[in-house]
């Protein structure tokens, strides 16, 4: 069993009254592949953002590697995700006016140095070397989230969060973005958090935790998974 | 309250000069604290005694040089710079050992404080220069050293600290202060001389082979060769001797090598080593960025001194009928007031300004308010010496009355205990002789 890459044990997330996360304790092993589901606004969101430092916790603990996040002040926290975490959201949030080969040098840039001949070595990992100099609009929705997923591991992060990342792909695309993800970690050997709302996506994973309401309800291997 | 005022740019230079050798030695700043402050008494008192004992402008001589001195090491560090970040690192590996002990940061400091010291008491002179000034003055200095190196600590954590950056800004700092003092003042006489080398140069290369109708010589070319004889390209000559090692400090910084990268697999990993020396490279700037402001600062201060001249108007004089010329000594004017006072004597439709000066000696002294090189704009007197307003070199109360250079031309005279006495022709003649020849030259020379 190899050693936790996040521990947490008492967590919770409160916006005023409502409680979008009661005390939690997880542990996600390193390079474990974890499915979240839930109902709409059972706290996935919530979660996966403050496991990436997004967002910070309103009481318990939370490890992540070797950094104690809620001890981390802000500039901790922004070279902890520059670092540590790499995340695809549902929306692309790509930048509209730059193309796809930019859109990737953008987050080498801060995170370090762009470096464009790299930027184009991750695209075409992606499957997108013939697509390079298209802008977000140029491209389906499927090669969109291919451009996240190349900007996303471009800094070789150790962990890799998505929120839905196939939430408005069809069915077509949706494999082909997971089978993606799984050659990826398979080279790259990043830790994956997936939230969806998708039974068939969550068995892709090891494991599957199910959250309702902010508490993990339930929790199951996957036989699929773990090939 | 005025030297209050006059001590700020001093304590200013003081101020910076420990915080950059506390970032300069980060392991060492009580060696720092201690060498400093005991190098900024031994300096302040040793200036003092030499003002006391020593005759005229000789102490403050050796301080210009200590200076210059500075100027010339910061010529070679800088160079040295340049040439190291070319070529192959060359090994200076004594240099760097010795930068990195006790003794080295000692000693750096322990110069620094010395000049800074010596500089310092210029500003004092003679019943100012007393054993409690200096007790204040040092106490002053070792509590602001102190407090600095206390603080630099926490702030401007983005600033690096390198040897040639630290020489750069430890003279910058040295110059900062000495610049404020009219008898330290380097910038000025190097001005002077950059103009003397121009036109020295000029002459003696154009001259030799100056041919009426020469092929290149013709009067078209003439017109631009005036250039090297005006005031501009001594101003702009020593701006360029003093900025030009700052600008080598930050040549030498961009020209570094970044480190090898392409041996790291990963992306990720190789960008941020890069990013990281960029970084270094960029906080390495700012010292001669800053070195530069305060060498412009230093340049500000000396091109438009906070020094308030005494600058008498004329009194007209007339001659008795002898052709005698009598200044009382008691009367409207104290003469012995160890000032110029300036007069202005016309006859026959022609006119010579003169000055009467007490020097502290005793020794009394009738001078044109003219010399013999320059346009007569006149001198002003400041701080021990009187100042000639066209090129602004200083000459020293004792040496006026000499003749020669930049000096005011010597009238003869006789003082009586009544007062002094000028004969009015010779006044006109010498006049006549020595400053309209001048402008004469300067009227119809090309
Ligand atoms: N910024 C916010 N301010 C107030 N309430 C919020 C905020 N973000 C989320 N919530 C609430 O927290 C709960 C969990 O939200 P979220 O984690 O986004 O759910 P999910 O992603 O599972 O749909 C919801 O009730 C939601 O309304
Ligand atoms: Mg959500």
């Amino acid at each position: 069993m190899a050693a936790n890459i996040i521990e947490t044990s008492g967590l919770t997330r409160s916006y005023g009254d409502i409680c979008a996360l009661k005390p939690l304790d997880l542990r996600v092993a390193e390079g474990e592949w974890l499915s979240v589901m839930g109902h709409s606004g059972s706290g996935k969101s919530t979660l996966l953002n403050i496991m990436g430092g997004l967002d910070r916790p309103s009481g318990g603990s939370l490890r992540v590697g070797e950094e104690d996040l809620l001890a981390l002040t802000e500039d901790g926290l922004a070279r902890f995700r520059r670092d540590y975490v790499g995340i695809i959201f549902q929306q692309h949030h790509l930048v509209p006016y730059l193309s796809a080969v930019e859109n990737v040098m953008l987050a080498q840039y801060f995170h370090s140095v762009p470096d464009e001949a790299e930027a184009r070595s991750a695209l075409e990992r992606v499957g997108l070397g013939h697509r390079l100099k298209n802008r977000p609009g140029e491209l389906s929705g499927g090669e969109q989230q291919r451009v996240c997923i190349a900007r996303a591991i471009i800094n070789s992060p150790k962990l890799l969060l998505g929120d839905e990342p196939t939430g408005n792909l069809d069915h077509k695309s949706t494999l082909m973005i997971m089978e993606l993800l799984r050659e990826l970690r398979a080279e790259e050997r990043f830790t994956v958090i997936m939230v969806t709302h998708n039974q068939e996506v969550a068995t892709w994973g090891d494991r599957t935790i199910y959250l309702d309401d902010g508490v993990l309800v339930r929790e199951e291997r996957n036989e699929q998974g773990e090939s | 309250m005025a030297l209050a005022y006059k001590l700020i740019p001093l304590f200013l230079a003081w101020a910076g000069a420990v915080m950059v050798l506390g970032r300069g030695f980060p392991g060492r700043r009580p060696m720092v604290a201690v060498a400093g402050s005991a190098g900024y008494a031994g300096g302040l008192a040793a200036t003092f005694l030499l003002v006391r004992f020593l005759p005229g402008d000789l102490p403050f001589g050796i301080i210009k040089d200590a200076v210059g001195a500075g100027i010339i090491l910061m010529w070679g560090v800088s160079v040295a710079a340049v040439y190291r970040s070319t070529g192959r690192d060359v090994p200076l590996p004594w240099g760097e050992r010795f930068a990195h002990t006790r003794l080295g940061a000692g000693i750096c400091a322990l110069a620094t404080g010395i000049l800074v010291g010596a500089i310092c008491a210029c500003r004092f002179t003679g019943a100012d220069a007393s054993v409690p000034v200096f007790l204040l003055l040092v106490l002053a200095a070792v509590v602001l050293a102190c407090a600095v190196l206390a603080a630099e600590r926490f702030f401007f954590s983005s600033l690096t600290m390198y040897p040639s950056g630290m020489t750069v800004a430890l003279v910058a700092f040295l110059l900062l202060s000495s610049s404020s003092i009219l008898r330290l003042d380097l910038f000025s006489p190097l001005t002077m001389k950059v103009m003397k080398f121009a036109h020295d140069f000029v002459h003696q290369f154009f001259e030799s082979m100056l041919i009426p109708d020469h092929f290149f010589f013709n009067s078209f070319t003439w017109d631009f060769i005036g250039f090297f004889f005006g005031k501009q390209v001594g101003f702009w000559g020593a701006l360029i001797i003093w900025f030009v090692p700052v600008l080598l400090v930050a040549l030498a910084v961009n020209l570094v090598r970044l480190p090898a990268v392409a041996h790291i697999r990963q992306g990720a990993q190789r960008r941020k080593m890069l990013a990281a020396a960029i970084r270094e490279r960029r906080s390495r700037l700012v010292v001669p960025a800053l070195a530069a402001v305060i060498f412009a600062a230093a340049v500000y201060q000396s091109r438009f001194p906070s020094v308030e001249y005494w600058d008498p108007k004329p009194v007209s004089v007339t001659a008795s009928p002898s052709g005698e010329i009598f200044i009382p000594k008691k009367g409207e004017i104290d003469l012995e007031d160890e000032k110029l006072h300036k007069y202005l004597f016309k006859q026959g439709g022609r006119e010579a300004r003169f000055f009467v000066l007490m020097a502290p000696s005793g020794q009394w002294t009738v001078d044109l308010d003219a010399c013999a090189i320059c346009k007569p704009d006149g001198y002003g007197q400041a701080e021990g010496a009187v100042l000639c307003y066209y090129c602004r070199t200083l000459i020293p109360l004792d040496t006026v009355g000499k003749p020669g250079g930049c000096n005011p031309v010597p009238v003869p005279f006789t003082a009586k205990d009544d007062g002094i006495h000028i004969d009015g022709l010779t006044l006109i003649n010498r006049w006549g002789e020595t400053v309209q020849a001048t402008t004469r030259i300067k009227e119809t020379g090309k």
